[in-house]
């Protein structure tokens, strides 16, 4: 097959990855800088955030997870990091986000992108550094020019490991 | 242990404060392993974890593998998992099922409860070795017992039965055990684990303390004191700060009742949670327990009347977030600890996804409760560093400590007497030589 071939009979893409790839820069860097309030509104209504507590954990119900967040969650947690009184923030950690391997991947369900990339946290708070990496699964909802979250799965290399305090989301 | 060890032990627990070098130094929590976590019953798991013949899972147990596995026979064991023959660890998996055990290095094979069935190439051992002998095989660990399906272990081959160990504690088992319609526990839900570095001591310490709460997890409340709503169906978050723009601890926490019995067990009375549960899913659960039970005896048992249960020196149960927490000493200053969630048999589906949503919220490694919780427990433990001032007071409440005519000791509210009852205890096991 020539390429001109294979370029006819692939299906019309939802999105070019260049796009998907520059929405997940934008999503880590509103993480980094702790821009949160900024980084829900990249969620659809029922976007959920999930991070489980084992690697092929089938669903976020049965067992319990490190973070199972729908959105009023979600911004019960934010509230929290902006109170003036939250100890395990004080000081707040700083975060470093590397995103790669993005691919986009047979879609999860009608209408929605699904990409996966590469994800390497560097968190350091107080003299003490901490390496997170994991495998990141977006569904994403074309949206104007970029998109919005209806899912985010990040599954830990470490995710059934023992944690010392965590506060920002991955 | 010589009469100047237990001198100085003794010295350093005094009826209203201990010194910092139970937090710090390693030669006392070698002590803690030998004759405190070395003699007390230890909780290991749930038999629900591992129902099937073949079923196991593997742990650290105060820094010892062991596996906790179901034999054939329907037996369950808790083995070191260790070879009789050169030491390796034996069952590399975290959980499974397995018709037996095989050593990695030199094939021994062992069977679910222990027995030593294999030995390839058998006949180089000389007439004068006793392969039948069982120190050779998996070693069970001395005692092992079950409460209602809460298995337990000791170290050691003497002491008093479980339910002894446990007395007046079991009442809270049972009532856990009552919140399923068919009395049937699952503990199949996953598991939170989280550590810190720290003594495992600041965690149990945590367990019955009522005076923290407002201060600790100022984070987690409004303006108006409420925290926010943990249960589906919970009316409104329990009230932790005054409100009314008052400012400082809720008053009623002064009124939640504290107990504590025997071995250094206790347990604080129901946190200050208001209204009504209610949806169709709660609704469906009520009606289940009332059709049982009859609507009186189904509300007490949907309101237990404590919130955390300690058994000293590892477990503690809750009944809000309902959970099974268990310490897991590593080192004099890193701990870590796993905790469960309690799963019903009998009831909606949607009744044990709130456990495992409720649970998530505060028992996570990044929940909105326990990171809390943490930071202290570390800040603890960097601020013993300093010297010339070394003692943690536990005096809150001891002008109103009470022995109770069933021999229980009682405080009111944000009382230290959970910490001081700790300590009773801690100092029969490491210095007095008392038998579990």
């Amino acid at each position: 097959m020539t390429a001109a071939t294979a370029r006819r009979a692939a299906p019309e893409p939802l999105a070019d990855i260049a796009r998907v790839e520059r929405f997940l820069y934008l999503e880590a860097r509103l993480l980094d800088e702790r821009r949160f309030e900024d980084w829900e509104t990249l969620f659809t209504e029922d976007g959920t955030y999930w991070v489980p507590a084992r690697p092929d954990q089938p669903d976020p119900w049965s067992e319990v997870s490190i973070f199972h967040d729908d959105r009023a969650l979600r911004r019960t947690r934010i509230e929290r990091l902006r109170h003036p009184d939250i100890h395990v923030e004080d000081p707040p950690p700083r975060n470093l986000r590397l995103v790669s391997n993005v691919r986009l991947d047979d879609p999860s369900a009608p209408g929605v992108v699904t990409a996966t990339s590469s994800l390497v946290v560097i968190e350091y708070r107080q003299g003490r550094q901490r390496l997170f990496g994991g495998l990141v699964t977006h569904d994403l909802v074309p949206h104007g020019d970029a998109f919005l979250i209806r899912r985010k799965k990040v599954v830990l290399l470490d995710a059934d490991g023992t944690f010392e305090a965590l506060t920002v989301p991955f | 242990m010589t009469a100047a060890d237990t001198t100085r032990l003794r010295d350093l627990v005094r009826p209203d404060r201990v010194h910092r070098d139970l937090y710090r130094d390693p030669g006392i929590f070698e002590l803690e392993r030998q004759h405190l976590f070395g003699r007390a019953w230890l909780f290991v798991g749930h038999e629900s974890q591992i129902p099937q013949p073949g079923d196991f899972e593997t742990l650290n147990l105060i820094g010892q593998p062991v596996v906790f596995v179901r034999h054939k026979d329907g037996a369950v064991h808790v083995l070191f998992n260790r070879c009789g023959h050169r030491g390796a660890v034996v069952c590399n998996q975290d959980k499974g099922q397995a018709k037996s055990f095989r050593c990695c290095y030199h094939g021994w094979t062992f069977a679910t409860d222990g027995r030593l069935v294999g030995v390839p190439l058998r006949k180089g051992y000389g007439e004068d070795v006793d392969l039948t002998d069982p120190s050779l095989g998996m070693v069970q660990l001395p005692r092992v017992a079950s409460y209602r399906g809460f298995v337990f272990a000791s170290f050691a081959a003497d002491g008093v039965d479980l339910e002894t160990f446990l007395g007046p504690a079991t009442r809270q088992f049972d009532d856990l055990i009552a919140l399923s319609p068919d009395e049937t526990l699952k503990v199949t839900g996953g598991v939170h684990r989280y550590e810190f570095r720290g003594n495992w001591k600041h965690q149990i310490e945590n367990l019955n303390d009522m005076y923290h709460p407002f201060f600790s997890h100022a984070s987690t409340t409004g303006k108006d004191g409420r925290q926010f709503q943990r249960r589906a169906g919970d009316a409104e978050g329990p009230q932790i700060g005054a409100g009314g723009g008052g400012g400082g601890p809720n008053a009623t926490f002064e009124q939640i009742p504290l107990r504590g019995f025997d071995r250094g067990h206790s347990y604080c009375g129901a946190m200050p949670f208001s209204g009504d549960r209610g949806g169709a899913a709660f609704d469906d659960y009520r009606a289940r327990l009332a059709a049982r039970h009859g609507p009186e005896r189904a509300e007490q048992i949907l309101n237990p009347d404590w919130h955390n249960l300690i058994v000293y020196p590892t477990l503690c149960l809750q009944s809000a977030a309902q959970h099974i927490r268990v310490i897991n000493p590593i080192a004099v200053d890193r701990t870590e600890v796993r905790v469960y969630p309690i799963l019903l048999g009998g009831v909606p589906d949607e009744i044990n996804r709130q456990v495992v949503r409720h649970l998530n919220l505060t028992h996570s490694a990044a929940s909105l409760i326990q990171t809390d919780d943490l930071e202290a427990f570390r800040r603890i433990q960097v601020g013993l560093d300093a010297d010339g001032f070394e003692w943690l007071v536990y005096a809150r409440g001891l002008d109103q400590e009470r022995r109770e005519a069933d021999g229980s000791w009682s405080g009111i509210g944000t009382s230290e007497m959970p910490v001081r009852n700790q300590y009773r205890a801690w100092i029969d096991y490491v210095a007095g030589g008392v038998a579990a």
